[in-house]
């Protein structure tokens, strides 16, 4: 029902092509820019010859459109569907934005469709008032371009005040969290459920300080396939770069990379698939598995 | 036939992208249930959509072709490319432009010899279209909903659906392709969008199900409209994939591997399953609405209450119990907190203000054993019913000892 030619990159670069083909001084380069832009790599090998060979008679041999409007399509049932699902998320709700009238739809899901099940309980209040007022003030910043001053709580709990330029949001569908992504300040994220009041700051107001890079290191694992690990493991740890490849019969190599400020996390994710995974690399991410796993002998278990 | 990036069938390339993307480590020769120029040609094709992210590595073996993706850089997700290649005929794109341009407005009305004319006035009869071919097109757009029919006596007149303005929605189907069910459909939607920056991006970011897409809009459709299915349905150790009649329920999806189960009620056994959403194809809609649905539905949600992941029973007395304690300093109440927040199902009991514990009762204690595991370093104790299992996570933990030279790992040194 999905996989359909309606929503194919070619036939949206043949739109494109054809609407920039209305102009009189648009040339084939140009024209050929538009199948790297919007289909994939060996497009060009296929798409303009078609046009030009008349396979696909869509263009006269002057390269002029046969059609007379700019080509344009209404939305299929399935993408009206799918806004209408969207538009009863309440994080969607954020956005403040007023969807399209589509009272003769149904949603293509509601939440009652589906679940989440291994989402952290304590995810930000999004329907709360002041929360959406914040999120909303971030948004506008964001789009143009202004300085924020903030209070807020630290993560001891403590009340502080902050000026930075927000870029953009994070979400983690784990910790169904928003941060702000920020620069001009020495903190590069802060969680929006933590700021108590913010106001914009004026449209000459710069902040100079950028923020400390997140570096990125590396892991090596050895994973030993014993009850499914391998896929375990590869399905779990998909979201990052990564590279395997396999020793023997039942053990395989993983090179990961992570942010320097999720090791904690990254640590605790390796202990949970216990002896399948042993940590080859480096010596201070080996270290912080030892020093755990010290800590447990000395908790009494048998 | 000669080849081409495009393809018709989906189902052939899920398969090869998931090998490319979760995996990566197997060599074209290593590929033994497909023959070595299907090999090339996937691996062509989907170089040809994702060359960006494809890595190479040569092993003893031979070339390793893998999808390297940080998904917390990249802001929309790239295996939502593999669904824009839908191979289509020369009479296929021809028409779908000539019909549109002809019902360039809502107002436009036309019978089928009137779009037979103007397409050939239109193409100055480059390719002439026979009404049954039209007439097919016309119907299929009509089910699409991007064309209309009106009956005025014996005619049937066809239109274009009126547009819908999205332009100011950028914002959240850039947020919502990547975050909600089926975001491909967004970024569909995206693509008919000015080209714009988009202001989210993500963390513990799952892109994996994009191959799913197809298949996971399919069951909701069923699930919306109450009824039966039948699917295809392999496994990891079942090539041979089986037709199974179910009543689909709910789609649970892991936001800590990007896995997508479906939670139906197989009638024949009269009980309730899950199936892996990449292990099922070829999902068929019967006629049928299954009239228990509503109580299916309260007989899972009771069931719920006991699933710490996909696995659940229709009986919810069919439970294991587990406990497990945990000691903190004085300054970790974080710990507790971290207990609270990730436990799905159960509850947490204070000791004393150094010990703490958590019970609860699941269907299956093995998809709670990595979480237990998380806490490694200050378990005190492990209590499961099924004393097999409880065994096994000690002497896991032992293994792990001795894995890592901590000492202590055989039977008797372990306090």
């Amino acid at each position: 029902m999905l996989f359909s030619e309606l929503y194919s990159a070619y036939y949206n670069t043949v739109a494109a092509i054809i609407s920039a083909a209305f102009s009189p001084d648009v040339s084939e380069k140009e024209l050929m820019g538009y199948i790297r832009e919007e289909a994939f790599s060996e497009s060009v090998l296929t798409i303009l010859p078609s046009l030009k060979s008349g396979k696909w008679p869509l263009l006269n041999d002057d390269l002029t459109p046969k059609l007379s409007n700019a080509p344009s399509m209404p939305l299929t049932n399935l993408q009206k569907k799918w806004l209408k699902a969207i538009s009863l998320d309440p994080r969607v709700k954020l956005f403040g934005v007023d969807f399209p009238e589509l009272s003769d739809t149904e949603p293509l899901f509601t939440s009652e469709d589906y679940r989440i099940y291994d989402r952290y309980a304590d995810g930000d209040p999004f329907e709360d008032e002041g929360y959406i007022k914040h999120f909303r003030m971030m948004l506008y910043a964001i789009k143009n371009k202004r300085a924020v001053k903030v209070s807020m709580l630290n993560k001891r709990g403590k009340r502080v005040c902050v000026k930075f330029i927000p870029t953009g949001f994070e979400y983690s569908e784990k910790d169904d969290k928003i941060r702000i992504v920020a620069t001009g300040c020495k903190y590069r994220h802060f969680n929006l459920a933590r700021i108590k009041s913010c106001s914009c700051l004026g449209e000459d107001y710069h902040l100079e300080v950028v923020p400390k890079e997140d570096i990125k290191k590396e892991v090596t694992l050895i994973i030993t396939d014993e009850r499914n690990a391998l896929e375990r493991v590869m399905l779990h740890f998909a979201h990052l770069e990564k590279q395997a490849e396999k020793i023997d019969e039942n053990r395989y190599l993983l090179r990961m990379k992570y942010y320097e400020g999720d090791e904690t996390e990254m640590v605790i994710r390796v202990l949970s698939f216990g002896p399948n995974v042993q940590v080859t690399a480096p010596e201070d991410f080996k270290a912080l598995i030892k020093q755990r796993l010290t800590m447990q002998k000395s908790c009494g278990l048998r | 036939m000669a080849y081409s990036e495009l393809i018709k069938n989906f189902e052939k390339i899920r398969a090869y992208m998931r090998e490319f993307y979760v995996y990566g480590f197997r060599s074209r020769t290593e590929f033994a249930s497909k023959s070595t120029r299907s090999y090339d040609d996937e691996r062509r094709r989907i170089e040809s959509w994702l060359g960006d992210y494809m890595r190479f590595t040569q092993t003893a073996e031979g070339k390793n072709v893998f999808l390297s993706v940080d998904s917390r850089t990249t802001k929309h997700n790239p295996l939502y490319k593999a669904l824009k290649a839908k191979s289509f005929t020369d009479g296929d794109i021809t028409l779908h432009f000539a019909i549109f341009d002809l019902l360039s407005s809502p107002e436009i009305e036309m019978t089928l010899g009137e779009l037979i004319d103007g397409i050939d006035r239109l193409l100055c009869s480059a390719i002439s279209f026979d009404e049954s071919t039209l007439r097919k097109k016309l119907k299929e757009y009509t089910e699409e909903g991007i064309i209309q029919t009106r009956k005025q006596g014996r005619k049937v007149l066809y239109s274009r659906s009126c547009d819908t303005d999205i332009s100011s929605l950028s914002d959240v189907i850039d947020f919502s392709s990547e975050v909600l069910p089926c975001g491909v459909i967004g970024s569909f939607l995206s693509d008919k969008l000015e080209k714009h920056e988009s202001l989210s991006s993500f963390k513990h970011h799952y892109i994996t199900h994009a191959i799913d897409s197809d298949i996971t809009a399919t069951l909701f459709d069923a699930i919306s409209s109450r009824r039966y299915i039948t699917i295809k349905n392999a496994g990891k150790n079942v090539p041979e994939a089986r037709t199974i009649r179910l009543v689909p329920l709910k789609i649970l999806i892991s936001v800590q591997n990007g896995r997508q189960n479906l939670i139906a009620y197989h009638e024949k056994a009269n009980r309730l399953n899950s199936y892996r959403l990449d292990y099922i194809s070829d999902v068929k809609i019967e006629e049928q609405v299954c009239e228990r649905f509503d109580l299916l539905r309260k007989r899972l949600a009771k069931a719920e209450a006991h699933m710490w992941g996909v696995n659940c029973r229709l009986n919810p007395r069919h439970t294991e119990h587990v406990e497990f304690d945990i000691r903190i300093n004085g300054d970790e109440q974080f710990i507790v907190n971290r207990l609270e927040r990730e436990k799905r199902c159960g509850r947490v009991e204070k000791l004393d203000d150094f010990n703490y514990r958590y019970v609860a009762d699941v269907f299956d204690i093995n998809e709670m054993i990595p979480w237990i595991r998380t806490f490694i370093c200050r378990i005190t104790r492990v209590s499961f019913s099924d004393r097999r299992l409880e065994k096994k996570f000690i002497k896991d933990i032992k293994k792990m000892y001795d894995m890592y030279d901590v000492g202590g790992g055989d039977e008797n040194a372990v306090q």
